[in-house]
């Protein structure tokens, strides 16, 4: 195990003297001179015409300075999701949006906006639009929105009836030929919910025009190059007219703001355009639940086939998803879906097939994990009811089959590292995995049960969508460093981690370090923070130009003390001929008093000298990223109120594979979060509509998300399985927190019950009736 | 759009501010759920009157074997008063397990039982304790048991234009009785009830002299299970009347649906288990057995 | 025109702010004075990025009337300490990993600090109990509690 400098340290996060003080500064608190309040209209219908708008009145109230619809907005279609709008070929992209539409598709659909001198006169002024509505026929089910009699929600479905742009085939092998020859078939439906990130930082934007059309938006983007891309799109203007940036802070991500952070953006610059003055909007609790993208809901079917010595021999999957109203991320979501679920076993007979489906509901897009955690409940409930009819305990039928390094699977890269033995191995340590069978005195009422959830995910898109970063380290006149990168810190702690990785390859201490992030303005293109991938890719980048930089320094520096460069190395800011002592000598002074050669400089004196030559040190990185699995494996101990059928999860073990911690104690805190979000998803949370298609779950009061009141014990674990195409070893780890999750707790009640979920979550209702259900039957 | 905010110093300003408002003035304590009421238009005000800075107000006190709470009491100091714990445990166990810590450091348990709400916690409480509300007006002061506070729905008798809860009073609990709090709940805070029962008991020689069973959302304020106190008057402390005692209960329990909170179906079910459970934890600490 | 003055602690200097009846402290805190520290997370008290210490209790600023805090203490994050002399609370939360995206940060803080102003040596419970009302979604809660009882032992050995 190497010992690195900084890498691999705990170090303090160089954002959190500003987080902890209040100082920091996020969309929400951006202010200019002359700012006026942004506000939505939206729509009260499910799915209608927009018949007549008329916004005299609102116009008229005194305060009010601009007033947008439909018919006074840029007519280009978009697609606010950061990938799709540019998308690698052969998928196409799907564009279904505009800023306002003359037809409404959901509850929250944008109809209007207001610019006002305060957010109670935009507000006043939205009362005073009239719209007239034609209601038309709406449908909130996938399954059911397939149907011939449903009503068609956008014009552009080719591939079937509201489906979402294009149908994902993933297929390897022989599956029909691979079922025929396994002793043991196994086929279940499950049912996911729709869930929510709350982040919680709502959807914000900042847009300021200028006299000279110059745009500048601060907003929450977690992509601030892509979103500049869609917005000049949108308003017709060239990329280098547009500056977006976050300010530098956002509360928070989760996948909700993969490009445009909902209409935020959009709607702010088309106001401030018409006013002429910048304009805020701040999505509201109540918006961001309604009208920014949920995860996809829908339903999942694994066809499970095996060997009777427990070797999987075929699988099947199989995906329609809940895509809501407009596309977003409906196409990627369930093809990540396949790919995760296709790459955890080594089976050489398998088969992917799913879609999204439009539906009068709230877009579904990214949200951690990203299609995974639909793949891995369903695909982990079947892995268990397949040990217990071979009889074969549930951790060796996975240590059976999980895939190794070099295993053939269906990804288009290899599979260079995988530490999932190890985390399966530790993971049942730490929950007492032995205890299984002995939770329980007979006639208890309140029931224990230990269950395992595996799997895998991706440490960037690449290949699938758009996926390179860029990077530039400046070494300043004095030798402390700039670093630049395109991705935001959406609290993942990449303003931390990139300055560790440029810190330990120039040689210089992480304080020497500053680091500009998250604007196009100075900074080079980068795909932004999604896809686990900001350490992993844009740390690659970051690497790549540090390693530049390097290279130039010691060229210089090799002349300067007449070696050559291989001789030389930097650590601690001092640039020293290997192999030579280091002791008293004349570095800094200039003047040799002992009349021995300088064996050092350092990096201050080297810069400046540089500088007084015309000379500065500039690194830059481009890279395109491969790409590397992350595993995990997840156990977790459940007891279950059998009287009431409330479930509580009582401790989650939770190994993660990352390749290498950089920061170990953010990784953990990354883990953590996920494992919660995780047990949320399991348990309580889900987003659910009433007839007219209003969602029920719209504050924090009514959704469900766990909190301290509410946690279990949390173990996380860290296992390094070291893969060459990361920086230093590393791969992904930011979404792959709550992949296993669900799956580790829905087997867990199975132990505790015997009684199997196919639905989440497993809330107090539905498990009491199915526990009713079991014992009636067992009368 | 509120025109003022009041502070009031003592009960008789407070009056007279609410009487210069002509009904457009209304009474505020900790204003957790009138703030939001107001902001969507389920209520309406021109003018607040607070009443939480009045002396007096804001003490819990023992008198005579009587506990009296003050209208600005919060629902912290409520449910961390050793006082109630000791003497009256079903009412700090209910308070304690509303909303959040802030929410408990600004609601008070008086706005709360004037707020209306079925199955809001302390108010199932105070009933199970046989809370009596002091009720001021220009009419002068008057003494409303708290069971009968409720008109509908959200609704209350009291018109917060024109009357004031100053306080609400119960007798302490004696050593041969006790009470108990079971609340049915989606999460450990920030989570309204699904259920919630309170029960308060009195014993002697392991017989129940009465029993006060409160059980709510299962009608338009807290229900008392009648029935199953009857059946408890006068008999023995034992598994098998307690479990008689809870099936009676749900069969006055008239739960709604809902979307939200559990099925009817599901409540009526799970009804008769915290009842169950609420009677054999009071029974324990009204130093009985069963 | 209905306004007042509101005259308050704020962070241990007196405050003479106009306010509307209508308007909320947090409001009042971010938009008159400044304080952009108090957080807006929901507006309806029901996730604690709003949080401020008034008399000594924790409360959700973005419903409490401003006109409330007449004659009231109130704390904020910006007062609790800074480079040079940060509160143990802010040190342990920078130190062991509990502040993430920093959203929720300084009201969990707050909540934090209400507590342990009260009991230097809470118990899990407590700790909980006094952070129930502030939702993370980027922790888990795991670091904020180890940092909130590493802070209580500091001020313990302060002591």
């Amino acid at each position: 195990m190497k010992n690195y400098n900084v890498v691999g340290q705990s170090v303090r996060r160089l954002d959190a003297a500003e987080k902890a003080t209040g100082t920091a500064v996020f969309s929400s608190d951006f202010t200019l001179p002359g700012m006026l309040y942004g506000k939505v209209l939206r729509s009260p219908y499910a799915h209608a015409r927009i018949v007549s708008i008329d916004t005299t009145e609102a116009e008229k109230l005194p305060g009010v300075k601009a007033v947008v619809t439909y018919k006074n907005t840029p007519r280009e279609i978009f697609n606010t999701s950061a990938t799709m709008t540019f998308t690698v070929p052969a998928l196409k992209p799907v564009l279904d949006q505009y800023i306002f539409d003359s037809v409404v598709r959901y509850v929250g659909d944008e109809v209007a906006a207001v610019a006002a001198v305060s957010e109670k006169l935009a507000e006043e002024a939205l009362k005073l639009i009239k719209v007239e509505y034609e209601e038309l026929p709406a449908v909130f089910d996938p399954l059911e929105a397939m149907k011939p009699e449903a009503p068609d929600i956008h014009a552009n479905c080719k591939e079937g009836k509201n489906i979402i742009g294009e149908i994902i085939k993933i297929p390897m092998g022989d599956v029909e030929k691979g079922f025929k020859e396994c002793d043991l078939v196994i086929e279940k439906r499950f049912k996911l919910p729709i869930v929510k990130q709350v982040q919680m930082e709502t959807q914000a934007a900042v847009a300021q025009v200028e006299v000279n059309g110059k745009i500048t938006v601060w907003s929450t983007t977690q992509t601030p190059h892509p979103t500049r891309m869609i917005l000049a799109k949108i308003f017709g203007v060239p990329n280098s007219k547009i500056r977006v940036l976050n300010p530098p802070y956002v509360g928070g991500g989760f996948g909700v703001r993969i490009g445009l952070s909902a209409k935020a953006e959009p709607i702010a610059v088309a106001l401030a355009m018409q006013a002429g003055k910048p304009v805020r909007v701040i999505y509201s609790r109540e918006e961001d639940f309604m009208a920014s993208d949920t995860r996809h809901g829908g339903y999942v079917t694994v066809k499970l086939g095996a060997k009777k010595d427990g070797t999987f021999h075929a699988l099947d999957l199989k995906a329609a998803l809940n895509g809501g109203a407009y596309c977003s991320f409906s196409t990627e979501t369930p093809g990540v879906l396949g790919a995760m679920g296709l790459a955890v076993y080594r089976i050489p007979n398998q088969s992917y097939y799913g879609h999204s489906v439009y539906t009068n509901v709230t877009p579904a897009g990214a949200m951690r994990g990203f299609g995974n955690p639909q793949a891995m409940f369903p695909i982990e409930s079947v892995v268990d009811m397949m040990a217990e009819e071979l009889g074969m305990d549930p951790l060796e039928l996975r240590l059976k089959n999980i895939m190794r390094a070099g295993d053939p699977w269906c990804l288009p890269y290899p599979c260079q590292s995988t530490g999932l033995a190890e985390c399966i191995e530790r993971g049942a340590k730490s929950i007492g995995w032995e205890r299984r069978g002995s939770l329980n005195q007979p006639g208890a009422k309140k029931l224990r049960g230990i269950g395992v959830g595996v799997g895998t995910h991706v440490s960037n898109s690449w290949p699938f969508c758009v996926d390179y970063d860029n990077a530039i380290v400046t070494v300043q006149q004095d030798g402390s460093i700039h670093l630049a990168s395109g991705v935001p810190d959406i609290g993942t702690g990449t303003s931390t981690a990139l300055p560790q990785l440029a810190a330990e390859v120039l040689g210089v201490g992480l304080e020497e370090v500053s680091l500009t992030f998250g604007d196009t303005l100075s900074t080079p293109f980068d795909i932004g923070s999604h896809a686990s991938r900001t350490l992993y890719a844009a740390g690659t980048a970051v690497v790549a130009a540090a390693e530049d930089a390097k290279r130039q320094i010691l060229e210089y520096a090799a002349d300067f003390l007449k070696v050559s460069p291989e001789r030389l190395e930097i650590k601690d800011s001092l640039i020293y001929i290997t192999g030579r002592e280091l002791g008293e000598d004349c570095a800094g002074t200039g003047v040799c008093k002992t009349g021995e050669e300088r064996i050092s400089v350092t990096l201050q004196e080297l810069a400046y000298h540089a500088h007084l030559r015309n000379k500065q040190f500039i690194g830059v990185g481009r890279i395109v990223p491969e790409n590397a699995p992350p595993w995990h494996a997840h156990f977790a101990e459940v007891e279950v109120d059998t009287e009431t059928g409330q479930v509580k999860v009582i401790r989650v073990a939770a190994a993660h594979d990352v390749g290498k911690a950089i920061n170990p104690v953010i990784v953990e805190g990354q883990i953590e979060g996920g494992v919660l979000q995780g047990v949320g998803y399991a348990v309580s949370e889900e987003i659910v509509h009433d007839a007219k298609g209003r969602p029920l779950h719209n504050s924090l009061h009514k959704y469900l998300l766990p909190t301290a009141e509410d946690i279990p014990e949390i173990d996380a674990i860290i296992v390094e399985a070291s893969d060459p195409s990361g920086p230093f070893g590393a791969k992904g780890v930011g979404e792959t927190g709550l992949v296993p999750t669900a799956g580790a707790i829905a087997n867990a009640v199975y132990n505790a019950t015997g009684v199997r979920f196919y639905e989440i979550p497993m809330t107090e209702e539905k498990v009491f009736r199915a526990l009713s259900a079991a014992k009636n039957s067992t009368c | 759009m509120l025109q003022d905010y009041l502070i009031p110093e003592t009960v008789e300003q407070a009056l007279s501010h609410l009487q210069g408002g002509k009904g457009r003035a209304r009474v505020v304590a900790g204003g957790t759920d009138l703030l939001l009421d107001l902001a969507n238009g389920k209520k309406e005000a021109g003018v607040l009157v607070d009443l939480t800075r009045i002396p007096g107000l804001q003490e819990i006190t023992l008198e005579d074997d009587l506990i009296r709470l003050g209208a600005a009491v919060t629902h912290n100091q409520v449910a961390k008063s050793k006082l109630i714990q000791e003497k009256a445990s079903v009412l700090a166990r209910a308070a304690r397990s509303v909303g959040s810590l802030q929410i408990r450091n600004t609601a008070t348990v008086v706005g709360n039982v004037v707020n209306a709400q079925p199955a809001a916690d302390a108010a199932v409480a105070l009933v199970a304790l046989g809370a009596v509300a002091e009720v001021v007006s220009p009419s002068g002061k008057e003494y409303i048991p708290v069971e009968k506070l409720y008109a509908g729905v959200g609704k209350s008798v009291l018109d917060s234009t024109s009357q004031i809860v100053t306080r609400i009073q119960f007798p302490a609990l004696l050593k041969n009785q006790g009470s108990a709090y079971e609340r049915l709940e989606q999460r450990k805070a920030l989570a309204l009830p699904m259920l919630n029962v309170a029960v308060v008991v009195s014993l002697a020689d392991n017989r129940f002299q009465w029993a006060r069973i409160v059980m709510a959302p299962v009608g338009p304020g807290p229900v008392r299970a009648t029935e199953a106190e009857a059946i408890l008057t006068g008999a023995d402390v034992s598994l098998g009347n307690i479990e008689n005692a809870a099936a009676a209960a749900r069969a006055q329990a008239n739960p709604r649906s809902s979307a939200l909170r559990g099925s009817r179906e599901y409540r009526l079910e799970v009804l008769p288990v915290l009842v169950r459970r609420a009677l054999e934890a009071a029974v324990v600490r009204a130093g009985g057995n069963c | 025109m209905s306004s007042k003055i509101l005259t308050f602690t704020l962070n241990g200097e007196t405050i003479r702010v106009v306010v509307e009846p209508s308007d909320m402290l947090a409001d009042v805190l971010r938009d008159k004075l400044n304080l952009i520290g108090v957080k807006k997370g929901c507006g309806q008290g029901e996730c604690g990025a709003c949080t401020v210490i008034m008399n000594g209790d924790a409360v959700t600023s973005c419903i409490i009337p401003a006109l409330k805090a007449e004659g009231a203490v109130v704390e904020t994050i910006e007062g609790i300490g800074g480079p040079g002399k940060y509160h143990p609370l802010q040190e342990s939360f920078m130190d062991l990993g509990a502040i993430q995206c920093g959203f929720c940060t300084p009201g969990m803080i707050m909540s934090a600090k209400a507590l342990l102003d009260k009991n230097e040596q809470p118990t899990r419970e407590e700790i909980r109990e006094a952070i129930s009302g502030n939702i993370c979604r980027c922790t888990g809660y795991v670091k904020i509690e180890k940092a909130v009882s590493t802070a209580a032992e500091k001020i313990r050995e302060g002591k």
